[in-house]
């Protein structure tokens, strides 16, 4: 797997680097900006942007706008957002912005390195890795405010599921996580979107969307 | 008289208008020391024809007239138009008016006919007094009072404007340096104990003590960005306003929509930090005091003035005097705006807020 690094701050960027070195990702380029992350893309055609979302000059959200031009100028790009804090309305926009896997994590789960590694390797290969905060905040937000009937059915173990898919694992990893059975996870997961009304699908990026589109209609 | 224009005419050219915008030489005392002469030469000739009535004292006067009245002129043009300047004026003529009644009543006085300039004096002074009233209405005592008030008022506006820009800035700056420094290196010391902890995959018990520093830092970058939340929310630098209130529905946890009108520039961000907080803790009351009850938010600009509305369709009677309450009203009145809460029992609560947008 070949990737780009773009992170302003060398010793956050350094780190990253030297984890996915460690775990046999080809790190081909590095940038500190916006114009770097253009430039790299254009010059490497990685399979991966792993893009920190606060870039100079103005340190707003310029990583994610570089990023989306980026996939708008290299269709397919796969890109994994590393933010200091999690906005659902980002990842709505990097989940529209195009094909391409997509991923919007915390950076302190970089420090989780088994689970941080296989988000990377998820999105790389065109899949999708949401932050766990990102996914609890709109499912808090169904069920917070006047109660959402459809979601107050699920049982918390199908709750449980349903945020693991949210952030984009697959059954199998899902079983894993649970220590169950797939069969028992592909049930749940039935019964999900049996009770959602969700259309069944298997592309996990698709479901992903899904399950995302649903928890964001108020 | 003539003496007063003639050197200022230039025997060449027709005169530009620049020249003509110039001042005319000062030919005052080339008048005075004229006027002088002529009535040395009256004098003289008064004396040598024998004296007697001091017919020469006329003459003086005639001489004296002119110069004052050039004297006067040259003042009135040496300074631009102005109340007070014009009083000055005015004083001066009124002085020689004056003093050419007093010396006329005195050459003429034999202490048969009284003080006949008494009237005129009066009135004349009297027109100047009016004039001086008119003109210094405001050094009043009482009126001096008010001016003193409004001048501190406006310092303090400009102040009080000035001191929450710093300070928000400041905010800005510390968010800024959270972020850049504690944040980033709790991040980098995290991802250090992560691939301590995957190496140590052998020895169990002290991978465990490495993922418990891992999990402390964690927490550690938690609670410094819940921190930099409450300072000011990011998404609220990077999108503003209506995508800060959007992004807030989640976490308030009320199903509200949000009506906001475009703006076509951003208010201060102070102002905007403000607004948002009107709208979180708003939103907070409604999840609080009428949960499940649907709210709307409205966002809009009218003249230069943020308004937001915060509706909701719950039980209604608040208590406005409430420290929630009572803390957003002087945010928002220490930006020179008010904050309106409207609560009637059985029928919802609506927060009105308005901020001078301050661009």
């Amino acid at each position: 797997m070949r990737a780009v690094i773009v992170e302003d701050l060398a010793l956050l960027r350094e780190g990253i680097v030297a984890l996915l070195r460690e775990h046999d990702v080809d790190v081909v380029a590095q940038a500190e900006d916006a114009d770097g992350l253009l430039r790299i893309v254009a010059g490497h055609k990685p399979d991966l942007a792993v893009v920190d979302v606060r870039l100079p000059p103005t340190f707003t959200d310029e990583g994610l706008r570089a990023a989306i031009e980026a996939r708008r100028r290299q269709p397919g790009l796969n890109i994994l957002i590393l933010s200091q804090y999690v906005e659902p309305i980002y990842t709505a926009e990097l989940l529209e912005s195009g094909e391409g896997g997509v991923g919007y994590l915390l950076k302190e789960r970089v420090g989780e390195v088994r689970s941080f590694m296989d988000a990377v390797q998820r999105v790389a290969s065109g899949g999708t890795a949401l932050d766990r905060e990102v996914v609890s905040e709109l499912v808090r937000q169904r069920t917070g405010g006047a109660g959402d009937d459809a979601l107050a059915s699920l049982t918390p173990r199908e709750r449980e599921v349903l945020e693991l898919m949210a952030e984009g694992r697959t059954n199998a990893a899902i079983a894993r996580h649970m220590v169950v059975t797939p069969g028992a996870v592909e049930k749940h997961v039935t019964n999900i979107f049996g009770k959602l009304d969700l259309p069944a699908t298997n592309d996990d990026h698709r479901r992903v969307l899904a399950v995302l589109t649903f928890l964001r209609s108020a | 008289m003539d003496a007063d224009t003639a050197p200022t005419q230039l025997p060449i050219a027709a005169p530009s208008p620049v020249q003509d915008e110039q001042p005319p030489a000062n030919a005052l005392p080339l008048h005075i020391a004229l006027s002088a002469l002529a009535g040395l030469v009256a004098t003289i000739v008064w004396a040598v024809t024998g004296g007697g009535y001091y017919w020469a004292a006329w003459v003086w006067l005639g001489l004296a007239v002119p110069v004052a009245v050039h004297a006067i002129i040259r003042f009135g043009l040496s300074q631009p138009a102005s109340a007070r300047h014009g009083l000055a004026l005015h004083s001066m003529v009124t002085g020689m008016v004056c003093g050419i009644l007093l010396i006329v009543w005195g050459f003429t006085t034999d202490g048969v006919r009284g003080f006949w300039p008494l009237w005129p004096l009066l009135v004349l002074g009297v027109a100047v007094a009016v004039h001086a009233l008119v003109i210094y209405a405001d050094r009043l005592p009482g009126r001096e009072r008010e001016a003193q008030l409004a001048e501190r008022v406006g310092e303090l506006t400009r102040t009080r404007r000035g001191a929450l820009d710093v300070q928000a800035a400041e905010l800005r700056r510390i968010e800024r340096d959270l972020h850049d420094g504690a944040q980033a290196r709790l991040v980098a010391l995290s991802l250090l104990l992560g691939r301590t902890e995957e190496r140590l995959s052998d020895r169990p018990e002290e991978a465990e003590l490495v993922r418990r520093a891992r999990e402390e830092a964690s927490a550690a970058i938690g609670e410094l960005r819940d921190l930099a939340r409450g300072i000011a929310p990011p998404v609220l630098a990077d999108r503003g306003l209506a995508a800060a209130v959007e992004a807030l529905g989640p976490r308030a946890a009320t199903p509200g929509t949000l009506e906001a009108q475009k703006h076509t520039a951003r208010p201060l961000p102070v102002v905007e930090t403000a607004a948002y907080f009107v709208v979180a803790e708003g939103l907070t009351n409604v999840a609080k005091h009428a949960a499940g009850a649907a709210a709307v938010v409205r966002l809009g600009e009218q003249d230069g003035r943020l308004m937001i509305e915060i509706a909701d369709e719950g039980p209604g009677g608040a208590d406005v005097d409430g420290s929630g309450l009572t803390g957003l009203r002087h945010r928002v009145e220490a930006l020179d705006g008010t904050l309106t809460i409207l609560s009637v029992e059985g029928s919802g609560t609506t927060i009105y807020a308005e901020l001078p947008c301050g661009r």
